[in-house]
């Protein structure tokens, strides 16, 4: 940006913008800080009035009873066999599909492609019974399957939409290019599309991941038995009505949130490049 | 551009699943709602019996009030957080990043935790309200029936704001800069740009992202369920957590799919209103 243009810019006054943000980091990253400093208390400076901001003697007891005393390990693996499961089956899914719409015109796609965007528009609520009563007559309640299969619905949609977009910006030319020398489409899919779109993939294998990982409501009705139940579960479990403890759901809180926080942190810029992409280009 | 059929062959697998995973549930709700236990056709009994619950219409209420509560504020705040964040400072990237936060996390952490900070006795926020003395003594937020809304609706506001920031501020990132150019020349202050520069230039990411706000709305049984399990005395009961009680709680599937219909009816209707009023607004070409 040239000087001009500098002494001309107009803007938010300095300080305003620097307490806006100081305002907005607080409130986003507090819950956060205090669920980590609730996590590392002993019960009694848990349970004191007024709280306390900072132990005085940091503790890995909750730690250790997450870790070991509960079954939280065997639901971070569940979690991690349905998440890895259903993102893979949703990007194979999605790449082809996504190729599809992209590249291809044939009778019913604008149907099509709306009928894969109802997916997304569908309340949760209103098919959970049937899709309960779809998995019990498939023998696939409280199986991985039957969740890696139902989480389909919550982000093959979004994922066709998203690889769609990108696909359609990678200039047909290179593809035709391919076909004179005589490749096959699917040769041509692998060979020259897929390379040429790793950040539209990234983006997606990270919104399935997170989605499916974060997800509760399927889960909590169709994953009803310890061997396949999933981490939000868990953590629900933890806290009854009557009596929760505190230390160990804000340790278990911080065990399933780093993951999640590591996996988008490192991502983050080809994920939200991704999932702009699709909104801004439209 | 190819033959017909090569592109249907590629897009096959994906629609099938969904097909089975969607259309099928969907028919087999119409027919279960019409049905009892034994699948005996009841005509509109099921119907009856949900409308004549008594929390069939508080759940409705409390549904609208949640989203179209939560709804205005995640879209005010989220479009201005974007509109701070595209403003140039320095550490705006960890900003931008830290601001993500809240939508990347899982619902239940966030419910769980905000629990805790609302807790009764022992929560940070009580202590620190009545500290600065905007409370003059703690407040039971979450067993109160008067604050346990507002309260699950800020919640939900926390959770989801950052999503529209993220998405507004890519839009506002693809607006050319000749524009705010054009509006200096003319002396334009800072409330001048953002009116009639940015406001009007991501109103369509605004449109979309609250048409998705809505279906997500919709659909949030997580932050409240994990909460509250929609009391005290139904006070946060929606209706998805309505039918999941009856199906669940209840086991009974019928009178669940006859709300689900009803549900889905109502939602089907405010997303076609929706985008029927924004077709019809002008500004919206491509």
């Amino acid at each position: 940006m040239s000087d001009a243009n500098t002494l001309k810019r107009t803007g938010l006054p300095l300080p305003i913008t620097i307490i806006g943000a100081v305002v907005i980091v607080f409130i986003c990253l507090f819950p956060f800080m205090w669920m980590f400093g609730s996590s590392i208390k002993t019960l009694p400076e848990l349970y004191t009035v007024p709280p306390i901001w900072w132990p005085e003697t940091p503790t890995f007891g909750n730690y250790y009873k997450v870790l070991f005393e509960s079954n939280i390990p065997r639901y971070f693996l569940n979690s991690v066999i349905i998440s890895v499961g259903s993102t893979v089956l949703a990007l194979i899914l999605a790449i082809f599909a996504s190729y599809g719409f992209a590249r291809f015109n044939f009778r019913g796609k604008p149907i099509l492609q709306s009928f894969v965007l109802i997916g997304q528009l569908l309340p949760t609520a209103a098919i959970i019974v049937p899709l309960f009563i779809t998995l019990r007559v498939l023998g696939l309640v409280n199986t991985f399957w039957g969740l890696i299969l139902v989480y389909m619905i919550v982000t093959l949609p979004l994922s066709v939409w998203m690889l769609t977009s990108y696909f359609k910006a990678i200039p047909v030319e290179l593809e035709e290019a391919a076909i004179i020398d005589g490749a096959s489409r699917v040769g041509i899919l692998f060979r020259i599309t897929l390379p040429l779109s790793t950040p539209g993939i990234v983006a997606v294998v990270v919104y399935a991941f997170v989605t499916t990982w974060n997800e509760f409501v399927f889960a909590l009705c169709f994953a009803t038995d310890s061997s396949v139940k999933t981490l939000p579960i868990g953590l629900a479990e933890f806290s009854t009505e009557f009596n929760t403890d505190w230390g160990a759901v804000m340790a278990a809180s911080v065990v399933m949130t780093l993951p999640i926080a590591l996996l988008f942190f490192s991502m983050q810029r080809l994920f939200v490049g991704g999932l702009t992409a699709g909104a801004t280009k439209g | 551009m190819d033959r017909n059929s090569t592109g249907l062959v590629f897009v096959l697998p994906a629609l099938i699943v969904l097909a089975m995973l969607i259309a099928y549930p969907v028919a087999y709700t119409g027919l279960l709602s019409v049905t009892d236990r034994q699948g005996a056709f009841v005509g509109l009994d099921n119907f009856n019996a949900v409308l004549g619950a008594r929390a069939t219409p508080q759940a409705f209420w409390n549904t609208l009030w949640f989203v179209g509560g939560s709804i205005v504020f995640q879209v005010v705040l989220g479009t201005a957080a974007a509109i701070l964040l595209n403003q140039n400072f320095v550490g705006r990237g960890i900003v931008r990043s830290i601001t993500l936060l809240p939508w990347v996390v899982p619902g239940i952490v966030a419910a769980t935790t905000w629990a805790w900070m609302f807790h009764t006795e022992f929560g940070i926020i009580n202590y620190m309200m009545t500290g600065a003395g905007v409370i003059p003594e703690p407040i039971g937020w979450l067993t109160n029936g008067s604050t346990v809304m507002p309260v699950l609706i800020a919640i939900n506001v926390w959770k989801l704001f950052p999503f529209v920031a993220i998405m507004v501020l890519a839009g506002l990132q693809s607006i050319p800069n000749d524009l705010y150019e054009a509006a200096r020349v003319d002396g334009a202050n800072f409330w001048q740009e953002v009116f009639h520069i940015m406001l009007p230039q991501v109103r369509s990411v605004i449109v979309a992202v609250t048409l998705l706000l809505v279906i997500w709305g919709l659909n949030s049984i997580t932050i409240i369920y994990a909460i509250t399990r929609g009391g005290p005395a139904n006070r946060t009961l929606i209706t998805p957590i309505q039918i999941f009680r009856l199906a669940f709680e209840s086991t009974n599937f019928n009178q669940a799919a006859a709300l689900s219909v009803m549900f889905f009816a109502v939602a089907l209707v405010i997303v076609i209103i929706y985008i029927k009023a924004l077709a019809s607004t002008p500004g919206e070409a491509k």
